[in-house]
């Protein structure tokens, strides 16, 4: 569904008064297959590419080398196949929970009946059922990534891609949407790239867990997730999931006393 | 409340002082109401708001437009500002001269110096509230593939709304300023003339008459642009906060 060839991207800090140019190369040679309606999750420290690397993907940030095909074609640039939910939510703060969702939608000329019939089907689909014309202000941050959640939906994307979603909200919001996540994906299966800082998250969605690194950003091992589906809260006592917890901790240890080291010198 | 407080006040000091040019407040508001029954004085508000309301209109299309695409393109912006800066700093009445000379005693000239007085001021205000839109609306927007043209209608311009409005409001006084400038120095017609000729006559009941009608146009029109501010920015803080 996804394939990503030797893909490289360096960003480049242009010279300051104080400081000379700074190079940063935040994908080093990635290669990457993903299947159709698989789940696959990216985890690595701040800065090892795992959040440029979705947003290539989704055509926001050109390859400086290597390519991306998704869904058959090349990405070049933003596309209806792959769609996006936000760490920020995004959100529009004048509009209301329909006209958020049917953003999507507005933009491709749909008509206004249609692409509002959409919108409400997928908010109550979220849970939001009742909040059709409130504005995001007056909406908490679990019920905004619901929006942002039924947005992306509302175009019936192939690819859905996702920086950090659940990242901005507290812990019980944290695993009440992540719930709500497995549960949309088994009703409706879609290729899924999930970008997360948080362990359990990381293991507990995936089919496949992705674990980069950084300077220069890599990927360093690809986790099979061998629990079963439909997957529920009670996978995280089994034996499988505390041995790649701790696995994957481990990695990120080791990643983040390497950069601490290198700060150092 | 205050501007009650303040009106007593002053007619209090009139009737102390006696002096000519504090005139008592009850007079002022008979000739209020003298001036806007009077035929002559009435054709020569008329004409006044005319040339205001054209002055202003061509100001807000131009001011938004030009002040959207320079917030969106730096290199748009990057052209204008020096001229911006230019204009907005120095005085308009200055420019009186070229205008008459390019467009003698006409309604044109004084529309110009109305548009000098307030165009500028919106462009620039419009500027900074497009180029305070977030990031990540933007990035959102393009990632489900709006084109330039969408992302400009559906996110800019309504994102921008709020400080479009309130830059408004103070175009609007300067707008006025631009008129009574143009009606003393370029064309003498309109209220600034009937103004000058009261000042003649050292008529200063009418002066202050003529002075609070202006003030209260400017206020009628200010509450006006309000009524639209709450419709379009209800989502907005400040805009419900003043609800």
């Amino acid at each position: 569904m996804i394939k990503i060839s030797n893909a490289h991207k360096t960003f480049v800090k242009p010279a300051t008064r104080k400081t000379p140019e700074r190079k940063v190369e935040v994908l080093n040679g990635i290669d990457l297959d993903i299947q159709e309606n698989e789940f696959i999750t990216i985890v690595g420290p701040s800065g090892c590419g795992k959040t440029t690397l979705l947003r290539a993907i989704a055509g926001l940030v050109k390859l400086d080398s290597g390519s991306i095909v998704a869904a058959g074609e090349t990405v070049a640039g933003p596309s209806p196949d792959r769609a996006m939910v936000f760490q920020s939510f995004a959100l529009m703060p004048w509009a209301n929970v329909i006209r958020n969702v049917a953003f999507g939608l507005e933009i491709r000329g749909v008509d206004k009946e249609e692409r509002e019939q959409t919108a409400r089907d997928l908010i109550k689909t979220v849970g939001l059922a009742g909040f059709e014309n409130s504005l995001p202000s007056e909406l908490s941050g679990g019920m905004k990534q619901r929006v942002g959640l039924a947005r992306a939906l509302a175009v019936n994307p192939r690819i859905l891609l996702m920086d950090e979603p659940f990242g901005g909200l507290d812990e019980q919001t944290k695993r009440l949407m992540q719930e709500e996540l497995l549960r949309l994906w088994e009703a409706q299966r879609k290729t899924v790239v999930f970008v997360t800082h948080s362990l359990d998250e990381a293991i507990l969605l995936a089919d496949r867990c992705i674990l980069m690194a950084a300077r220069p950003g890599r990927i360093t091992e690809v986790l099979d997730i061998p629990l079963g589906r439909p997957r529920t809260r009670e996978a995280e006592r089994t034996s499988t999931y505390i041995d790649l917890k701790e696995k994957i901790w481990d990695h990120l240890r080791t990643a983040q006393i390497q950069e601490l080291a290198e700060k150092a010198n | 409340m205050s501007i009650v407080g303040g009106l007593a006040l002053f007619d209090l000091a009139a009737r102390i002082s006696k002096q000519p040019f504090i005139p008592e407040m009850s007079d002022v508001f008979v000739r209020i109401f003298e001036l806007l029954t009077d035929q002559d004085v009435l054709s020569d508000f008329n004409r006044s708001l005319q040339n205001l309301f054209l002055g202003f209109t061509i100001s807000v299309v131009f001011g938004i437009l030009i002040g959207v695409l320079c917030g969106r393109y730096d290199t748009v912006e990057r052209t204008l500002r020096p001229y911006l800066n230019l204009m907005l700093t120095s005085p308009s009445i200055l420019f009186v001269p070229i205008y008459f000379a390019i467009f003698g005693i006409s309604r044109w000239a004084i529309i110009v110096l109305i548009i000098d007085y307030s165009v500028f001021f919106l462009i620039v205000s419009v500027t900074t509230a497009v180029q305070s839109v977030s990031k990540e609306t933007v990035e959102m927007a393009s990632v489900f593939g709006a084109t330039e043209k969408q992302t400009l209608r559906l996110i800019y311009l309504p994102s921008a709304m709020p400080v479009i409005f309130t830059a408004l409001r103070v175009t609007v006084g300067r707008a006025v300023k631009g008129m009574i400038n143009g009606e003393l120095f370029i064309a003498v017609v309109g209220i600034g003339a009937r103004s000058q000729s009261f000042a003649r006559q050292l008529d200063m009941v009418g002066v202050f008459a003529l002075a609070i009608i202006v003030v209260c146009i400017a206020l009628l029109l200010g509450a006006f642009l309000n009524v639209f501010d709450k419709r379009v920015n209800s989502w907005a803080p400040q805009a419900r906060a003043s609800k």
